[in-house]
């Protein structure tokens, strides 16, 4: 992808395909984008519960969740051309860690939310570091085998649910629900709360971008002697890409906990982590709304398919045609097509000037 | 020692299976560079098909045919009619456009043949190699035997064709730059066609084994493709005796985890953990996607 | 000419009148509510149930047995004229799903009581929402822990753990076995449960019960078995669900294990397909505990069951324990509603009503039925035995045994209080 889509990867200028008039146009430009992009979100969190019933409020907060986690699978894929093929798995750890944190030490949500996001962070920066030898298929089979790693453990151990130990686990009564922010107790107050985790983990993904480190990984992808010739640490560039989309996972586990009240351990396959990769690829990688495109796909339209009462194996054969068509007719994913009709939606409205370089 | 031969012996029979479908990826990332999600899905559609034509009383062998060529229609209908049309694409793409092929493939399994406990007898399951120390009895059934024997010839088969033959060697050409074998004059479509019908016929067959080894379930079945991948990382997605050779010593491991007190309720992620351990102690050959 | 056509029509008329009443007749061969034949149109009831049908198993069996029961039912004058709206949802086998489906259950179309319920996910999920919304949801089948453990939730099976006791019970009975090993999934809340039940039996009664935990998506069903073999046990009790039991026993098999040991099985063995799909080297030396009197039956709840299907449940229902479990289940809720003012049913008082219930019969149960106010229920803990023979199953005689699991304790009190035995 050029650098002129990368620079800010947002909704396209106004009619204008090459460079725009001049820097302070530029950052102003990019400014409104990335106001425009977290108005966008908290706007949703603000209008969905008063559309949505209950079913579906919580469908969407579970899906606005694993935008997060999209958004990091995104970030990999997109700036770096890395694929991950255990982020789903850093979901569950960060979970893990967050339900630990609510039920044991009955720390306040946002500090077992960080807590969940950090020790992904630490989990995803280990990843990262055969990166630095692996490229494309292998660092994806390598990966793979952390999901399936992963799958065990938490067979086995499964999650906190509010008992004493170790792991955590109830035996004897209930399982405890994970115990949600104060100021957040109903589905719709959690779903707007989410919204507000969404729009702050996106921001921070955007300001990334513009910044030094997006530079940097945009030298990385070009080509590691290139980077290296301009002077930019790979080892730390990259383990902080990873870092960062672990991050992303942490958090969205643990919000996912606080939303279902509880995670399962027969729920975090190696298969869920391609999935998820999988429909990031085609939500789109290059735009923030892929990320939300990818959570609408995971949880939304299943949910949607459900509500009709459509056979599941059948949902499972509408996807997988879903899948290779988005995969075969769209390399920019929904969002990229989406943008590109929106692009050529102002072109007619406002023909392109004269003066701009094609 | 005599408390291992069991589970050595127990492991064999899976370590051939995993050693076979390791064989299958392989032979197929190298003569088109995907690494084929679907491999399982579309082994397990031909086990269906083998076990309801058994059991409609067709004669074994044609039951068995008809089963591998369910495999390979299916996988050459994939390989000609969408995996072109993603050729330009990175290969992690192509190999997640699989993973839709293998959903479709695994939906329209289970939902036509419906959950239900079943069984694929092979007549090979009749007979048995007997082991026995000391008061320890543990018997090789004949078909994990012939998956063993399978696993080693076709590994030898396939390591011919691709070295030895004028085929072979187009598809390594293919694998390696599509557009310049092309413009050579290799027969891209012909050449194709060759290695996505030689993989669904290893699919078929691995599907048939591990049906009888493991479980006639589709969904499983179609994630067992996933430990097998564990042994094409061994074998470094080119070696096909080190595919081999992984594959078996997976199987084995897997088993004698087992006795392993505090490991034995984790002992299904030992293909994962061989997997990483090779990567991260033979880091040569490194970045060949 | 006349006269011959005048006796055709009279032979005529006198057949419709013979076929009318034999199909009234047959209808009112069938008992479902009041039994008056008038299609009830009054307000509808809303009753849902939570089905794990896409997964690993399909467990819509029951789901669909009581929509036909609420169907004959609404056929028959509903619930004192008004009808039953039964909204049966998928989980999907996924826990996140669980609690979407069930919060649309509970909290969009606000159900009055869940009825037909099986779910091995939904239990774990949702036993905490059930109890804050005070909705009681009489389940066909329970598996794990958290379905026999809730306030709110009650199985009208007897559990993996009940009868995985009775199972190992008729083996120490029929085999004199001292020493069994016990094979259970490695699901936490069942793993770490359902055979703990066999083995605190035993510590009372001499037996040695060893538990083998084992990973449901584990490819390497040998090798378990040749660990259980290596413990030398007499018997060895299958606790596993039937996808799982099928290539154990094929394994076993294999290894020639059933020369000399006993295999016993808790319920989920028994099934149409179970007997033909591990073959003819179990005749004989496999032995099942069931949760319910067998799908065979005589008894006329029984036949009830399978009449009530044919008329108003689809050809592809299957008709088994899951079936017989959601029947009852329908029937109990039905029974139990036909006692309210039909004006004053909404979920408070259909809770209550329900808690009331203490003397519920059907010969497809072996005992009595009773919810009760207890913390937690598991009111049948009875079942006969069979064993497989050729493509269908012998049943051993003796009827049904009662679980001796020290577990019980606490049922058993609260049936003493409740005036019960």
């Amino acid at each position: 992808m050029s650098a002129s889509s990368t620079l800010g990867g947002v909704l396209p200028l106004a009619g204008a395909p090459g460079s725009p008039a001049s820097l302070a146009q530029a950052t102003r430009r990019a400014r409104l984008s990335l106001a425009l992009m977290v108005a966008s979100v908290l706007l949703i969190g603000l209008a969905v519960p008063w559309l949505a019933n209950a079913y579906w409020i919580k469908t969407l907060t579970s899906s606005l969740a694993l935008s997060i986690a999209a958004a990091g699978v995104a970030l990999l894929y997109g700036q770096l051309g890395l694929v991950s093929l255990c982020q789903y798995a850093l979901l569950g750890a960060g979970g893990w860690i967050a339900l630990r944190a609510g039920h044991g030490l009955g720390w306040p949500f946002e500090l077992s939310v960080l807590a969940g996001g950090l020790l992904s962070c630490a989990v995803g920066m280990l990843a990262g570091l055969p990166a630095l030898r692996l490229k494309g298929l292998y660092l994806a089979l390598v990966t793979m085998m952390m999901a399936g790693g992963f799958q065990v453990v938490i067979n086995v151990t499964g999650f906190p649910d509010g008992g004493a130990g170790w792991l955590g686990r109830v035996f004897g009564s209930e399982r405890l629900m994970m115990p949600r922010p104060a100021l957040a107790l109903s589905d719709a107050a959690y779903f707007r709360y989410v919204a507000v985790w969404l729009a702050a983990v996106l921001a921070l993904i955007e300001l990334h971008r513009r910044t030094r480190a997006g530079r940097s990984w945009a030298l990385i992808r070009r080509g590691e002697a290139a980077a290296v010739a301009a002077g930019v640490n790979i080892l730390r560039y990259q383990t902080w890409a990873f870092g960062l989309a672990g991050f992303c996972a942490g958090v969205a586990g643990a919000l996912l906990a606080g939303g279902v009240g509880q995670l399962d351990g027969r729920a975090f396959t190696a298969g869920d982590s391609v999935m998820l990769f999988a429909l990031t690829v085609v939500g789109g990688v290059y735009h923030w709304a892929g990320a939300l495109i990818a959570g609408l796909l995971l949880r939304a339209v299943p949910a949607l398919l459900t509500d009709f009462g459509v056979n599941g194996y059948l949902a499972m054969i509408f996807f997988g045609v879903a899948l290779l068509h988005a995969l075969i007719t769209a390399p920019s994913g929904i969002a990229g097509q989406l943008a590109g009709t929106v692009d050529a939606v102002r072109q007619r409205i406002r023909p392109p000037r004269k003066d701009a370089t094609p | 020692m005599e408390d291992y031969l069991p589970f050595v012996i127990s492991g064999l029979g899976l370590g051939a299976v995993y050693a076979l479908s390791g064989v299958g990826l392989v032979v197929l990332y190298r003569s088109s560079g995907v690494l084929n999600f679907a491999f399982g899905a579309i082994g397990a559609i031909g086990a269906y098909v083998g076990w309801s034509l058994l059991g409609a009383d067709w004669p074994q062998g044609l039951a068995w045919c008809a089963a591998i060529v369910t495999s390979m229609l299916l996988s050459l209908a994939y390989g000609r009619l969408l995996a072109p049309r993603l050729s330009h694409r990175d290969p992690t793409i192509r190999s997640i456009a699989t993973l839709g092929f293998a959903l479709v493939v695994v939906g329209f399994t289970e939902w036509y043949w419906g959950e239900q406990p079943r069984r694929l007898v092979l007549p090979t399951d009749a007979g048995a190699i007997e082991f026995v120390l000391g008061e320890v009895e543990v018997r090789l059934t004949h078909t994990r035997a012939l998956g063993l024997a399978l696993a080693v010839i076709m590994m030898g088969g396939v390591g011919l064709l691709l070295s030895k033959t004028r085929v072979g060697l187009k598809m390594r050409a293919l694998a390696d730059d599509r557009d310049l074998s092309a413009l050579l004059g290799i027969r891209v479509l012909g050449v194709d066609t060759v290695a996505w019908v030689l993989s669904g016929a290893f699919a078929g067959v691995c599907g048939l084994l591990l049906a009888n080894i493991v479980r006639l379930q589709a969904t499983l079945l179609t994630f067992l493709v996933i430990p097998a991948f564990a042994a094409a990382i061994i074998g470094r997605l080119h070696s096909l005796p080190a595919t081999v050779a992984g594959g078996i010593a997976i199987g084995v491991l897997e088993a004698l985890a087992i006795t392993v007190p505090g490991f034995a309720a984790f002992r299904t992620a030992t293909p994962f953990l061989i997997a990483l351990a090779m990567i991260v102690f033979y880091r040569t050959g490194t970045r060949p996607a | 000419m006349k006269r011959t056509k005048k006796i055709a029509l009279s032979a005529v008329v006198g057949a419709m009148g013979l076929a009318g009443f034999g199909g009234a007749w047959a209808q009112s061969g069938l008992d479902c509510g009041l039994n008056n034949g008038k299609p009830a149109a009054g307000e509808p009831i809303p009753i849902g149930a939570v089905v794990g049908k896409t997964g690993p198993d399909d467990f819509s069996a029951s789901g669909q047995a009581a929509a036909a029961y609420f169907k004959c039912v609404n056929a028959n004058g509903g619930i004192n004229g008004r009808p039953v709206d039964y909204i049966v949802v998928d989980d999907q086998w996924n826990p996140e799903t669980a609690a979407q489906v069930a919060s649309k259950l509970v909290k969009d179309r606000k159900v009055v009581a869940l009825a037909g319920s099986t779910s091995f996910v939904e239990c774990g999920a949702n036993a905490k929402m059930y109890a804050d919304e005070g909705v009681m949801v009489i389940a066909g089948t329970g598996v794990p822990r958290e379905c026999f453990n809730a306030r709110n939730y009650v199985p009208v099976n007897a559990g993996p753990r009940v009868s995985a006791t009775i199972a190992a019970m008729y083996a120490a009975q029929k085999y004199k076995s001292k020493k069994m090993v016990c094979i259970i999934p490695n699901i936490p809340s069942l793993g770490n449960w359902a055979c703990e039940g066999p083995k605190e039996w035993g510590k009372k009664n001499g037996v040695e019960v060893e538990t083998i935990a084992i990973d449901p998506g584990s490819a390497d069903a040998t090798s378990t078995m040749l660990q259980a073999a290596a413990k030398k046990p007499d018997t060895i009790i299958m606790n596993v669900p039937k996808g799982i039991l099928v290539p154990m026993l094929a394994a076993a098999e294999q290894q020639n294990l059933g020369k000399k040991i006993h295999f016993v099985s808790s319920a989920p063995a028994y099934n149409a397909e179970v007997p033909k799909a591990i073959g003819p080297y179990w005749k004989g030396n496999f032995d099942v505990n069931l949760e319910f009197n067998p799908v065979e039956s005589a008894g006329p709840d029984n036949k009830n069951w399978q009449a009530v299907m044919d008329r108003y449940g689809a050809k592809s229902d299957p008709r088994d324990t899951f079936s017989q479990a959601g029947y009852v289940a329908a029937r109990l809720v039905t029974q139990a509603l036909l006692k309210m003012d039909p004006k004053k049913i909404d979920r408070a008082s259909v809770t209550d009503a329900l808690r009331k219930v203490t003397d519920f019969r059907s010969d497809i149960l072996c005992k009595p039925f009773y919810v009760g106010n207890g913390n937690r229920h598991n009111a049948n803990n009875s079942g006969p035995v069979a064993s497989p023979d050729g493509n269908g199953w012998r049943f051993a005689p003796g009827g049904c045994l009662t679980a001796d699991d020290p577990e019980l304790v606490d049922i058993r009190a609260d049936e003493v209080k409740m005036g019960l035995k």
